[in-house]
């Protein structure tokens, strides 16, 4: 089991950012998440695994400046 | 602790005016040159045009200046106000001021939005805005005490010279057992011998016990400061509250400040972590994504980038509240306690660091080519004391170093001193060259527009490749972003009023990570709506942080996720509960539009202002050299030939790069022209008469000056 931004979710071994993704709504407007506190971007998310008990948030919109 | 002494040359008594609405309606009026203090009403057309902050700042420069003006001019004014919702202490980011001069390092004008308490206490001592104009011989401090309703010029002999112990002078001298009542506005000595002068605005931190910055940076505003003689410009107020600026509709502004008070403590936490580590959360991200500046912006991204992240600055930030606005629950203004520099005068010495931000961790970082974030801090630290902007000297000694590594200049330039990426020592020599005014520092203090002439003229440097590589525009210098990759952060850079500041647009992720604006007229809407947004919050007296760095769970599913819209409805009643004056979120966009477009118009006055102007150095554009072009090869040969349709084989380096320029230039001028269209500018980028009249700015010298450019209606 996973918690992405508060809410329970299922977990499965090997499963990447990507495939986390691919099960949200509007996840194009995803460029960062955090994972444990740690934050992996896009580029980076097909090949992040997401470890079982994984406390995720997913950031919304990287604004800058 | 240095024995200064004040003398007083005039004191002005006033009595002062209760804030009604977000406004005390008189703006104040110093003349350093006739030791006089006046003040003017606020008219009801300054308040229906202006708003109030920038606003007003550019209304009151106008009338000082006129097209022939310089910086160093006595009549160049510096104008500081905070706005109408400034000072209120329950909505996050409502304590900023907004500065305003002749740039030294563009001519035009700059304006800068900067925390600490100083504006919402001028307000509230009786003042929407303050002009000083005039130059005295020697040194002088102007004391507007809103608790004993008077304001003293007083010749002052001994103090301190760097801005941290001359703010805690002033502080501990003014605040008379009461610090958190005293804002002291200053600088130091790198601001009187470079164009890169900041101003630092203070606010007292009663936990740490000390007076704490926040810096308006940008375009020289502190070189200004320093050569009008002023050491500093101290307010002094009581206690503030929600009644302070006595809203229209006290019940409305409580519901909503509390709204957007709470969402971010309950979001930050989830979302970017401002509270705990401020904008330091951007450099990872921008590395990933190749848009972190290394080695003079040539690349986007470097492997230690991870030795200057926020990983590391959330060990080293002093945590606590670090709001630099009384109840700003982003409270974001980190710093680092008990730091002790290697070099300079305090050496040896512990000292507390307001920083770092992004911006200088990027420009005295990554692309100086130097990864180690105690470097960082130690040249964050010796700007801030010397009154000098970390943007500009970041990006200054980013060219000097590339013009180092081509050859363009050597060490018998440089005074002996070595200057290739990565020399942390020679940087930070070059600082302390710049606050003494001395060697090659000083030189470098010019900034990038002047080094190009000057190694062009003095070294026989290249003068077409560092056109390419001196990342300035308009004579200002580039602040931390990679835009290549973005053209609509191009247009959001060359576009800009007062030269390559993000803060009027940030585009970079919209555009290039996200694709939410794939063709010209979208880039153009986004290139219209965003600096006219961002704009209103410099009229109000506002950070624009609150409205974008954090943003509702929903944000995501509604329309417009980039605008924010739900935030955008909350400022529209905000402003409507200060002030009584009702608004919707089109009407916010409006104030701004006609501001903005008397700024472009102000720029034409001191001639500037037209599509010459907006040029960029081709560096922001794309590939310069083959280092750069094979570094990122996949990527140019693709565009080249799938999105040119140029075949590509058998061609050189050299070749592709000539090719791709032409492309990419051309595209440039392209969003020019969608974006003036969309402005209601004409082609050479100036507004014509129909969006003066449009906008209410069409006084008559306005439509002089357009007339005699030969603008139509
Ligand atoms: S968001 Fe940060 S910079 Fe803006 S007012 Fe709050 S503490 Fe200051």
């Amino acid at each position: 089991m996973i918690r992405v931004n508060g809410k329970a979710r299922p977990w499965q071994e090997g499963m990447t950012v990507s495939d986390l993704l691919k099960t949200v709504k509007n996840a194009h407007l995803y460029a960062v998440v955090r994972i444990n506190g740690d934050t992996v971007s896009r580029p980076h998310f097909a090949e992040t695994r997401i470890p079982d008990e994984a406390e995720i948030y997913l950031i919304p919109m990287i604004a800058g400046g | 602790m240095t024995d200064f002494s004040f003398k007083e040359l005039a004191v002005w008594g006033y009595d002062r005016p209760t804030v009604e609405k977000g406004y005390a309606g008189q703006t104040l009026h110093v003349d350093l040159e006739r030791l006089q203090t006046t003040a003017q009403p606020v008219t009801g057309q300054m308040k229906e045009i202006f708003i109030g902050g920038k606003g007003f700042d550019l209304w009151l420069l106008w009338q000082a200046v006129s097209e022939t003006t310089r910086w160093s001019d006595p009549e160049n004014a510096i104008c500081i106000s905070s706005g109408p919702l400034g000072g209120t202490p329950a909505y996050p980011g409502s304590g900023k001021s907004i500065v305003t001069t002749l740039s030294p390092l563009t001519g035009a004008v700059i304006d800068s939005n900067v925390g600490g308490y100083f504006g919402p206490y001028l307000k509230f001592s009786g003042f929407d805005a303050l002009e000083i104009r005039g130059k005295f011989n020697g040194q002088v401090v102007v004391f507007i005490d809103g608790i004993e309703c008077q304001v003293k010029i007083l010749e002052a002999q001994g103090l301190p010279d760097n801005a941290y112990a001359l703010t805690q002078a002033l502080t501990d001298h003014f605040g008379q057992g009461s610090p958190r009542g005293i804002s002291v506005v200053s600088t130091g000595p790198g601001a009187a011998h470079t164009r890169l002068g900041c101003l630092n605005f203070s606010w007292y931190d009663p936990k740490r016990k000390r007076a704490r910055y926040k810096q308006a940076g940008r375009g020289g505003i502190g070189t200004v400061f320093a050569d009008k003689g002023l050491r500093a410009i101290v307010a002094r107020w009581d206690s503030v509250s929600l009644d302070t600026n006595r809203p229209a509709d006290k019940q409305a502004l409580k519901k909503v400040a509390k709204l957007h008070a709470r969402e971010i403590v309950e979001l930050d936490p989830k979302q970017n972590e401002m509270a705990r580590i401020g904008t330091t959360h951007l450099v990872p991200i921008m590395n990933d994504f190749d848009l972190l500046p290394t080695h003079n912006f040539r690349f986007g991204q470097d492997p230690r980038a991870g030795l200057i992240g926020k990983d590391v600055y959330r060990q080293l930030f002093d945590p606590g509240f670090d709001g630099c606005w009384m109840g700003c629950t982003v409270a974001c203004s980190h710093g680092v306690k008990d730091f002790v520099p290697v070099t300079g005068p305090y050496a040896g010495q512990r000292v507390f660091v307001d920083g770092p931000e992004y911006e200088t961790i990027a420009g005295c970082g990554s692309n100086l080519g130097i990864f180690d974030p105690y470097a960082i801090l130690e040249m964050n630290f010796y700007c801030d004391a010397y009154g000098l902007d970390t943007i500009s000297v970041g990006t200054g000694i980013a060219f000097v170093m590339e013009c180092f590594e081509l050859g363009l200049i050597n060490s018998s330039h440089t005074g002996g001193l070595e200057l290739g990426f990565g020399n942390r020592t020679n940087a930070l020599e070059l600082i302390h060259q710049m606050a003494r005014g001395e060697g090659f520092g000083s030189i470098v203090g010019q900034g990038v527009r002047r080094m190009k002439k000057i190694f062009a003229e003095r070294f026989g440097a290249d003068e077409a490749l560092m056109e390419d590589i001196g990342m300035e525009a308009k004579g200002l210098e580039f602040s931390e972003y990679m835009t290549k990759e973005s053209l609509a952060q191009q247009g959001g850079y060359g576009l800009a009023l007062k030269g390559p500041q993000h803060d009027e647009a940030w585009l970079i992720f919209l555009d290039m990570v996200h694709n939410f604006m794939p063709t010209f007229e979208q880039k153009a809407e986004a290139l219209h709506w965003f600096p006219m947004f961002r704009t209103w919050f410099s009229l109000c007296g506002l950070c624009k942080l609150p409205w974008n760095d954090i943003v509702p769970e929903d944000n995501n599913e509604s329309q417009d996720p980039a605008k924010v819209m739900k935030h955008v409805e909350w400022y529209a009643e905000y402003f409507s509960a200060v002030t009584g004056r009702k608004a919707g979120p089109d009407d916010l966009v409006r104030m701004s539009e006609a501001v903005y477009n008397f700024q472009r118009i102000f720029n034409l006055r001191m001639g500037y202002g037209t599509r010459e102007h907006d040029r960029l150095p081709y560096r922001a554009v794309g590939p310069v050299t083959e280092l750069e072009y094979e570094s990122r090869s996949e990527r140019y040969d693709k565009q080249l030939t799938e999105k040119y349709g140029v075949d590509i084989s058998g061609k050189h380096t050299a070749e592709k790069i000539a090719l791709l320029r032409k492309f990419r230039e051309e595209q440039y001028e392209k969003l020019k022209d969608a974006v003036y269209q969309r402005r209601g500018w004409t082609a050479d980028g100036v507004p014509t008469l129909e969006t003066v009249k449009r906008l209410g700015i069409d006084f008559p010298e306005v439509v002089a000056l357009l007339e005699a450019r030969g603008v139509a209606g």
